[in-house]
């Protein structure tokens, strides 16, 4: 494992780590202990980057420093030394990786967002501070805010791009540097502790970023310069300049000659550059205000329209000083706008002398020595809303503008909207189809007011761009008019398919002619289907499916009526419950639902291989009578075989891996339904697993996620596309229409439209949710079936085969030795092989449990949610604790018997503690009680004690006073195996199970010998692969 | 071959390639594009010299001015003509007197307008007519205006040499509507304190306040574990939203063309390219994809 760390030392981007050391050193080495070395370094940096630089170097790191010994950043490291001395800065000696800052531009981006880049190697905090300073540099050079420039370094004159940061950027590169943790400038030499402040430090790094974008960005120089470098250094140019604009657009930016030409150029730049720093520089931006005329005036149109200039400060958009104050600044508003040397005089006339170029009436108001605003008349007023609030916005004036006009939408605009008319033969049965053609008018209305024929030909005539309608001012454009006019015209046959009208009721549809488009109303059963889709009108209830055994709860009633509403009407639906609600019942009612209604042809299930045994389970379960195939492992069919075998199923499970590799025979079967199980499996859209989920036909299709689909945008798109085939556009449609406005200008105009399109087929319900809470039990306990892996498969076989042995040989106490020593066996092989085989081996991909687990404690993670994780074994405590760590790159405290008691308390604290570790792992035996853990609302069992008393026990450390919320238990147990078995045993006599089991698991050793390999017979469906 | 009665006594010749001269943006046709250096353009046109203005514009184009240094109401430069040595031209203009200031100071001051198109970087359109009523005149007129002087034997004034020159400046003017205030003997900064306080004199000695360098400040580590290891909270979405630029290379083009730029591409052109790709490369990095990140599976 290796925690990275990121420091700037002299505007050069240093990579260092730590990792933690079994035997720690000590003595007069100066080296950091726990440091990393070169080649962790490297190895580590090579998970992020394809071709890294590796050239190490030794350098110190000014760290904090306790009894001579430096402290590590997280407890993955090291603990703290208990120690009462406050912390020291003392200079460690440690590796360090230097980035050219291309690379680190690089590194930065795989790092945002992220824990850990590879298992095991974990974003330290500076790291992350970088990549989020990264965000502001580019976010710099993504809206041009840079200027070329020349700088003196102590290496020489360099051409450089130099950012110009105005208010809001300034005020957020201030807030990053009061963020940044000391270890971001740590490296220093070893004679003096780091000084340089921390905004400097920020600044110079994103004055560096924004010079290596916009340099690594230049197009090839242009074909007119002199070729560069083949042939050494004998390049000649023409000029200062032609050498000064090729520098700048070259890697390095180096340029040579004499010192006192460039001190020349530097003088021209810096007068070039002028009049932007100044603007930029300035505290106060110009800002104009649009006041609408009094509407008390006695003749009532007269009253003139007023624009007024004001001084706004940047860092106070809410303090506006009037022009008029600012000409001759006195009293305190002249102290206010004097300081940092400000001089609104001068600062005022140049801003009012460009904006002059934008805004005729400006340059009118201009007359007089010291000019205020202006007013106007109604045309000039909206000429100001339409066109010089847009450029002058734009030129980095401020514009205040009423707030009528402002506010989005469509409700004071003329606008227009769709009236279809709803065929009359349907009634709303079974067999309508989303292809179906329906009529439609065109309807006009100004803000809430349908308008007639009549009225829109007066409007034209009144040739007023604002009117005003019922003390509201409305826009009325005569563009916008004839466009209206021209619907009128036009409106007598148009038609489009239910879906399209979907399409367009849901916001997809581009305003016609430039018109406002307020939505569709519609009556009959398409408005009807309308209303149900935005949740204005409940859609129809089902009772559970015949054939559905066990209860839903109301929650999984109207989830499931949900899924059934829209699939009968052909749309693709996304269930994104929290975990543990019940998808899997809900899902399984639908299909239960499907084969019992219609022709009776098979649905596909989609998941990861670490559920296909839960699924089958649950099937089982609640629909006993469906025929499920799983269709997996070296003997699956394929070809015609596999067609025949299919179409009799009601459910076809596979994994993703599969799903790809067997498409060619599975898109031949005629599916009624695709169910995509963990659906964030696609978000990819290029990925091979979306391209072939995305080419099925069916009829139904469902995706599932417990993860919170709807807060990663970019990931929408690939499970829509699957859902609903065209429904977001293309992806580079989207990527342009929601994915950039959303993400980089958060625009919330185009996450609403994002909401209104996708919110009709996503359900996501949360535990906490009112309508939920009240069904759920505040105990919750889930059986959670894994399956074996293949090595698991062959070691559970061979310890079988050495259990018939010995029971052979064995009898009496020996025997009853024998047989808990294999069941104990048999347990490690179904927890992990390397806890079987005790050899520290590799950890990732060799169980079915761990891979389940971690792909749960990954959701319920994401959902803010903590967790413990009990096991019997110290071993595997150990193991997970590992595994763990290095995947969430977090602190997992493990307690088990040999934690002191002391350390134990500390460990709980730390959990209970807001912001502490997400995961807690106890090993069942330590610390029997007393122990609180509240924090925690799920409750994992990894291995099963095969006695429920023991197993509630540990449950309820979590299920204790002071716990507010449901808490979820999730038992693990390996199909096909003794654990599967023992557990079936137990339900079956679960009201004398406590009687006869005790406390222990002695009495599984009164099994006859039959029983006992009937027990732990490997069975045909523990492979999952 | 034909020559004209002003060169006759001296045959064409080519002048010496010249390489690294300022260059003028203007490629064909007129010099400068705003009206005031088109007037003080008009000014040299208007002397009867023939062949020399072209030949003078083709010298602006091709680089043969290898400086122009810009004085208060002086301006002195090197020209490469077919000699070895370069030929020294300067050009006067007269400066307005102290009297002549003031009353212009009080008529310009009457308007915001002038000083704000100034500071815009704009020659304020009637700014003439305040210069009439003043009776003044902006651009040089009279004889005694204007005094040039070249080292090539052209007994011609102005001669191609000092054409050229003038040429340049015009177009420096584009950029910089103060420069004519400097050539009657105001720099920007004089101008603009007299214009703000037009009953003062001249105030002399009060330069602006120039910064001086503090010794660069010193902020040690932070010693605490937290403080050190994990820092302050990130500004979480404060970060200022990005939006494409509508118009490219907008900051570049607010200040227009580089002084008497002498590269041979042209700069803001050259310049606008490297800003469209470089707002790619910023979008990327800001959204936290790499190059081809896009594109991998």
């Amino acid at each position: 494992m290796i925690l990275l760390q990121g420091s700037v030392a002299s505007g050069q981007f240093l990579l260092w780590g730590e990792t933690p050391r079994a035997t720690s050193r000590r003595g007069a080495d100066t080296s950091l202990p726990h440091g990393a070395d070169g080649d962790a370094l490297r190895t580590a940096l090579a998970s992020a980057l394809p071709s890294a630089p590796s050239i190490v170097e030794q350098r110190s790191a000014w760290l904090p420093t306790v009894a001579g010994q430096p402290l590590a950043s997280s407890p993955l490291i090291a603990d703290a030394p208990e120690s009462p001395d406050a912390p020291t800065l003392a200079p460690w000696e440690v590796a360090v990786l230097p980035l050219p800052l291309d690379r680190a531009i690089d590194l930065l981006c795989a790092c945002r967002g992220k824990e850990t880049l590879a298992p095991g190697v974990i974003v330290g905090m500076s790291l992350a501070y970088w990549a989020e300073v990264l965000a502001l540099a580019g976010a710099l050079a993504a809206r041009e805010q840079f200027l070329p420039g020349i700088e003196k370094r102590e290496e020489g004159w360099r051409a450089r791009w130099q950012p110009v940061l105005a208010g809001p950027d300034q005020q957020q590169l201030t807030r990053l540097s009061a963020a940044m943790p000391g270890a971001c400038r740590a490296i220093h030499d070893r004679s003096a502790a780091p000084h340089q402040p921390a905004a400097t430090v920020v600044a110079d790094f994103v004055a560096g970023v924004v010079d290596t974008l916009v340099r690594s960005a230049a197009p090839a120089n242009g074909a007119t310069l002199p070729e560069v470098g083949k042939r050494g250094k004998g390049v000649r140019f023409d000029s200062l300049h032609d050498q000064w604009l090729h520098a700048l657009r070259e890697t390095d930016g180096t340029l040579r000659g004499s010192g006192a030409d460039f001190i020349g150029l530097s003088r021209q730049v810096v007068n070039w550059q002028r009049p932007v720093l100044t603007a930029v520089a300035a505290p106060f931006r110009l800002c104009f205000r649009l006041e609408e005329p009094q509407p008390e005036g006695k003749n009532g149109d007269s009253q003139p329209w007023t624009v007024r200039y004001l001084l706004q400060a940047q860092d106070d958009p809410s303090l506006l000083i009037p022009a008029e104050k600012a000409w001759k600044p006195t009293g305190p508003t002249g102290t206010l706008l004097k300081r940092h040397g400000f001089a609104p005089r001068e600062y005022l006339l140049a801003a009012l002398g460009q904006a002059a170029a934008l805004c005729p009436p400006v340059e009118a108001s201009l007359k007089t020595p010291t000019p205020s605003g202006f007013e106007s008349d109604t045309t000039e007023a909206f000429q100001f809303l339409t066109e010089f609030s847009q450029s002058l916005e734009q030129a980095g004036f401020g514009v205040l503008l009423p707030a009528w006009w402002t506010r989005t939408g469509s409700k004071h605009r003329l606008s227009v909207a769709a009236q279809v008319k709803s065929p009359k033969s349907q009634s709303g049965g079974l067999g309508i189809r989303l292809n179906e053609i329906v009529h439609f008018d065109w309807l006009v209305a100004l803000g809430d007011q349908l308008l007639s024929l009549e009225e829109l030909r007066e409007l034209a005539r009144l040739k007023q761009p604002l009117v005003r309608v019922r003390g509201q001012w409305v826009q009325v454009s005569a563009q916008e008019i004839q466009a209206a006019l021209d619907f009128w015209k036009a409106k007598e046959d148009a038609q489009a398919t239910v879906r399209e009208v979907l399409h367009m009721a849901l916001g997809r549809a581009d305003t016609p002619g430039g018109l406002a488009f307020t939505g569709v109303r519609a009556s009959g059963w398409v408005g009807t289907l309308l209303e149900q889709l935005e949740g204005k009108e409940s859609f129809e209830e089902l009772p559970p499916p015949e054939g559905f055994h066990g209860t839903l709860r109301p929650y999984q009633l109207r989830g499931y009526s949900w899924l059934a509403f829209l699939s009968r009407w052909g749309l693709g639906a996304c269930l994104a419950d929290d975990m543990g609600l019940g998808k899997t019942v809900q899902t399984l009612a639908l299909v239960e639902r499907h084969w019992q209604e219609k022709e009776r042809r098979p649905t596909l299930l989609v998941c990861p291989t670490s559920v296909l045994g839960n699924w089958k389970k649950e099937a089982e379960r609640f629909t006993p009578e469906l025929p499920v195939l799983i269709h997996h492992g070296v003997g699956r069919r394929r070809g015609a075989g596999f067609i025949e075998e299919a179409e009799s199923q009601a459910l076809v499970a596979c994994s993703y891996a599969l799903l790809h590799r067997d498409l060619e025979h599975l898109a031949k079967v005629r599916w009624a339904g695709v169910i995509l199980d963990e659906a964030q499996n696609i978000k990819n859209h290029q990925t091979q697993q979306a391209r072939a989920a995305r080419s099925l036909q069916a009829d139904m299709r469902v995706a599932l996620t417990g993860t919170p689909v709807e807060n990663h945008v970019g990931d929408l798109w690939s499970i829509c596309e699957f859902l609903n085939p065209g429904f977001l556009g293309s992806h580079s449609e989207f990527r342009r229409r929601f994915q950039i406005p959303i993400q980089a200008q958060r625009d919330p105009e185009a996450a609403d439209r994002l909401k209104r399109l996708t919110g009709p087929f996503i359900l996501r319900r949360l535990k906490t949710d009112k309508s939920v809470i009240t069904d759920l039990p505040a105990k919750l306990e889930m059986k959670v079936y894994c399956n074996l892996t293949k090595e698991q498969v062959s070691l559970y076989a061979a310890v079988v085969a050495e259990l018939e042995r010995d029971l052979k040989r064995a009898d009496g106490i020996q025997r009853k030795g024998v047989v808990l020593a294999v069941l104990s066996k048999l347990k490690q092989v179904c927890n992990h092989p390397a806890q079987f085989l005790g050899d520290a081996s590799a950890i990732a991909d060799r169980s079915g449990k761990l891979a389940r687990l971690t792909e749960m404690l990954d959701e319920l993670a994401q959902a803010g949610d903590r967790a413990l994780v009990f096991t019997q074994f110290t071993e595997m405590g150990a193991i997970l604790q590992k595994h763990l760590q290095e995947t969430f790159g977090q602190e997992v405290p493990f307690l088990h018997g040999g934690v002191t008691r002391k350390r134990r308390d500390e460990l709980v604290a730390r959990f209970q503690a807001p912001g502490g570790p997400r995961f807690f792992l106890l090993s069942l035996k330590a610390g029997g009680t007393g122990l609180n853990l509240t924090a925690a609302n799920h409750v994992f069992h990894f291995d099963r004690w095969w006695n429920p008393a023991v197993e509630n026990q540990a449950t309820d450390r979590a299920f204790r006073i002071g716990q507010k919320r449901n808490v979820q238990v999730h038992k693990f147990l390996c199909v096909g195996t003794l654990e599967e078995k023992i557990d079936e045993m137990i339900e079956r006599k679960k009201d004398m199970a406590a009687r006869v089991v005790g406390t222990g698991e002695a009495w599984l050793t009164e099994l006859s010998n039959e029983q006992l390999k009937d027990l732990v017979a490997l069975r045909r469906e523990a492979l999952g692969e | 071959m034909w020559y004209n009665r002003y060169d006759s006594y001296f045959p064409k010749s080519r002048p010496r390639a010249a390489k690294g001269g300022i260059k003028a943006q203007s490629k064909r046709g007129q010099f400068g594009e705003s009206w005031w250096a088109k007037r003080w353009i008009a000014v040299l046109e208007s002397f009867d010299i023939g062949g020399r203005l072209s030949r003078g514009r083709s010298y602006a184009r091709n680089g043969q001015v290898l400086n122009i240094h810009i004085d208060k109401s002086e301006v002195t430069a090197e020209v490469q003509g077919s000699r070895p040595t370069p030929y020294d031209v300067t050009i006067q203009v007269k400066a307005l007197s102290a009297a002549e200031w003031s009353r212009l100071i009080k008529a310009l001051s009457g308007q915001a307008i002038y000083t704000a198109k100034l500071l815009a970087g704009e020659m304020p359109q009637d700014i003439e007519e305040v210069f009439k009523e003043a009776k003044l005149s902006l651009f040089p007129e009279k004889s005694g205006d204007l005094k040039t002087s070249c080292s090539c034997p052209d007994y011609s004034n102005p001669c191609k040499h000092i054409a050229a020159v003038y040429y340049l400046i015009g177009e420096e003017f584009d950029r910089d509507p103060f420069l004519l205030f400097r050539l009657r003997g105001l720099s920007r900064d004089e101008l603009l304190a007299r214009l703000a306080a037009p009953e003062k004199k001249a105030a002399r000695g009060k330069k602006a306040v120039v910064a001086v360098e503090a010794p660069p400040p010193s902020e040690p580590l932070p010693v605490d574990p937290a403080a050190f290891w994990t820092g302050g909270p990130l500004p979480t979405d404060a970060a200022v939203p990005v939006s494409s630029p509508r118009v490219s290379a907008a900051l570049a083009k607010r200040l227009g063309n580089f002084p008497f730029w002498r590269g041979n591409d042209p700069f803001l052109d050259t310049l606008e390219k490297t800003y469209a790709a470089a707002a790619q490369a910023g979008l990327n990095a800001f959204l936290g994809e790499r190059k081809g990140d896009s594109v991998k599976g």
